[in-house]
């Protein structure tokens, strides 16, 4: 009896310790980055010490009131706010469309859209900055360098991860409602406001939540799409390193702030985020 | 009732802005691929080579090499991952209190823009006052030195992406397991089969689907790779992968060889398309002979 | 994901789906048409690498368009 008991208590304890091992390995290395981020220049080096000597906020307060950074930011803010909201409203009609049409083809458009979003993004630079630069235009205005190119660019990785995230949603609320509705004279629009979108609500959050995640953090797109106007925040982290003679302080200052809405969203959408990444295709 | 046209009309948006972005562009590296473009040569436009650019393609030991790197790199990481997400997701099953704090702080990294893990990581390893390198020299007398030693750049991006990704495996897995149903374990227990037998031969079959979908969109994760790495290590030696590489020379910026920047997306589309649809197979459950 | 026995998925005109082909899996027309594909990119280019100085393209394209009509066929 007591040594089963003794038994459980050390599978307890090590769980415990294993879990405090990991969770240290995860947060070392940010603790790190936000340690540099409270140093001056001359404090980083010498013997690295991972003790935090004192709260010095410059770093954060040179970033923060950098005109460059707070265009960088909105820019950021706006970007992903936008897609985020396009992403739910054009995900919904689609996922509407595919779950209650007959609409030849559906399982093409699915292996479709798996290609676009697993597509590598470098690989369509080239294209893309043509595109932006030559075919759309008008007359001195193009789509290069504009906040609105880059909201209509992310919609290719962002809507296909949406379209399949709410796609199992739409299919487990009942068509016999969209029916009732529709016999109580609700045209479509009617169906959709009133029973698809509070039934499917929590869904579309959660879509729209990591469509702006996703839209905050893409580097790639962005670097090479814009050039001074709508620059993102994480073009203004690669930069920093490259061009000025690199202030680590105000990087890893930069950097936390970066880090500040995964932080609230991991804390708040961490069970959707494993479907979200995987198109459903591991159900939970 | 409901009309198809109705059906097609409201997917028109989305079919239109993915037509315009995601398949205009594909549709210009394929044919570009065929062509000669170099911009600043004396006439601008297009001149048709046939084969050409993939002739070259196949002898550009920059690229080759990049291949090469990447694969290793693909290789290390994702079975590091695989086996530690597994690990992590089977100790997951169990209860405790505190638990959930645990996984929400595991899963952190995921959601960390590329761009910031490879700062995260580039504040570690920089020589000077980074701690890395300062304590592997005073504990084991090694000089780490990612700019000048390709092998601990390399296996810098490895750590760098196993701390990243770990959790997306960590929590597929951990979706895999709590889907298998209980009886055939159990069954298998009352058999006589100690746990290795269990997890061989029940375990395993039961979460091959979740594993394969896994690897195979890590796959296709370590051939897009660019910011992380990039910001990490700046292109140095041991990290020049793939994905570096075709932004490298499709980058409309740093490249004037749009013909041959065109022939490297498209044969690097090739492996992603052959990947994505091996994964769709695989999700489709159009294996012969799947349990039983 | 189905854990299951998944059910033989039925083709559109039930006529495209192979069950007895040496392929791994079901494929319908589409399916094949894109393996022979890939299999002919594939082709070309190790051939483009390898064989090229001493044997012409033209016969890595009729390999391939004869493994290309093998899969249609028998897949």
């Amino acid at each position: 009896m007591s040594r089963s008991w003794q038994s459980r208590a050390w599978g307890t304890i090590s769980t415990y310790v294993f879990w405090v091992f990991m969770t240290l390995l995860t947060l070392i290395p940010i603790w790190w980055m936000f340690v540099v981020s409270m140093r001056t220049r001359v404090e980083l080096f010498g013997r690295p010490n991972l003790m935090l000597n004192r709260l010095y906020l410059e770093n954060y307060s040179n970033v923060l009131t950098d005109s460059a950074f707070q265009r960088y930011m909105t820019n950021s803010l706006v970007v992903s706010t936008a897609n985020a909201l396009l992403v739910m409203i054009l995900a919904l009609l689609a996922t509407y469309a595919l779950s209650r049409y007959k609409l030849a083809g559906r399982d093409n458009i699915f292996f479709w859209l798996i290609t676009n979003r697993m597509a590598p993004p470098a690989a369509f630079l080239l294209p893309l900055y043509i595109m932006f630069t030559r075919t759309f235009r008008l007359g001195d205005w193009t789509l290069f360098d504009t906040q609105l190119g880059l909201i209509l660019l992310y919609c290719v990785f962002n809507l296909p991860f949406a379209i399949w995230l709410l796609k199992g949603v739409v299919d487990g609320i009942p068509i016999e409602l969209d029916d009732a509705a529709m016999i109580d004279g609700a045209g479509l629009w009617g169906v959709l406001r009133h029973v698809i979108i509070p039934l499917a609500a929590p869904g579309l959050a959660v879509t729209g939540i990591l469509s702006w995640i996703f839209a905050w953090n893409e580097y790639l797109f962005a670097a090479n799409l814009t050039s001074v106007v709508a620059r993102t925040i994480t073009t203004a982290l690669a930069e920093f390193v490259t061009v000025t003679g690199t202030n680590w302080g105000e990087l890893a200052a930069m950097s936390m702030v970066t880090l500040v809405p995964s932080a609230i969203i991991v804390i708040f959408a961490q069970r959707y985020i494993v479907m979200g990444l995987t198109f459903g295709a591991v159900k939970e | 009732m409901r009309n198809p046209r109705v059906g097609w009309a409201l997917l028109s948006p989305t079919l239109i802005i993915l037509l315009i972005f995601g398949f205009a562009p594909f549709v210009y590296v394929l044919v570009v691929g065929f062509f000669d473009w170099n911009v600043f040569a004396a006439e601008d436009g297009l001149r048709f080579n046939g084969l050409d650019n993939f002739r070259r393609l196949v002898f550009d030991e920059l690229f080759l090499s990049s291949v090469g790197l990447t694969i290793r790199f693909a290789v290390f990481a994702i079975a590091s991952e695989i086996v530690l997400g597994f690990a992590l997701a089977q100790m997951l099953t169990r209860n405790f209190p505190g638990k959930s704090l645990f996984r929400i702080i595991h899963t952190f990294p995921l959601m960390v823009a590329p761009i910031a893990v490879g700062a995260i990581w580039r504040l570690l390893v920089i020589p000077g006052f980074g701690p890395v390198p300062f304590f592997l020299d005073r504990w084991f007398d090694l000089t780490y030195q990612i700019g000048t030693y390709p092998d601990q750049a390399l296996m810098t991006s490895v750590i760098m992406d196993i701390w990243h990704w770990t959790p997306f495996v960590t929590l597929t897995m951990l979706a895999g397991l709590s889907s298998i149903p209980r009886e055939p374990v159990e069954q298998a227990k009352v058999d006589g089969a100690n746990r290795l037998q269990v997890f061989w031969y029940v375990t395993l079959p039961f979460l091959r689907p979740v594993l394969l979908t896994t690897v195979f969109i890590r796959i296709m994760d370590a051939i897009r790779t660019v910011d992380e790495v990039w910001m990490l290590a700046g292109g140095g030696p041991g990290t020049r992968f793939t994905g570096i590489y075709i932004w490298r020379v499709t980058s409309p910026a740093a490249s004037a060889d749009w013909g041959y920047g065109s022939s490297v997306s498209l044969i690097t589309l090739y492996l992603t398309i052959v990947l994505c649809w091996l994964l769709f197979i695989a999700i489709s459950g159009r294996r012969k002979g799947e349990v039983e | 994901m189905e854990t299951g026995k998944p059910p033989p998925p039925q083709g559109k005109r039930g006529e495209s789906i192979k069950e007895n082909g040496f392929l791994p899996f079901y494929t319908n027309a589409f399916d094949r048409v894109f393996i022979s594909l890939v299999i002919l990119i594939g082709i070309h280019l190790l051939w483009l690498r390898f064989m090229e100085p001493t044997l012409p393209i033209e016969l890595a394209t009729a390999l391939s368009l004869v493994i290309g009509f093998y899969v249609m066929r028998r897949g």
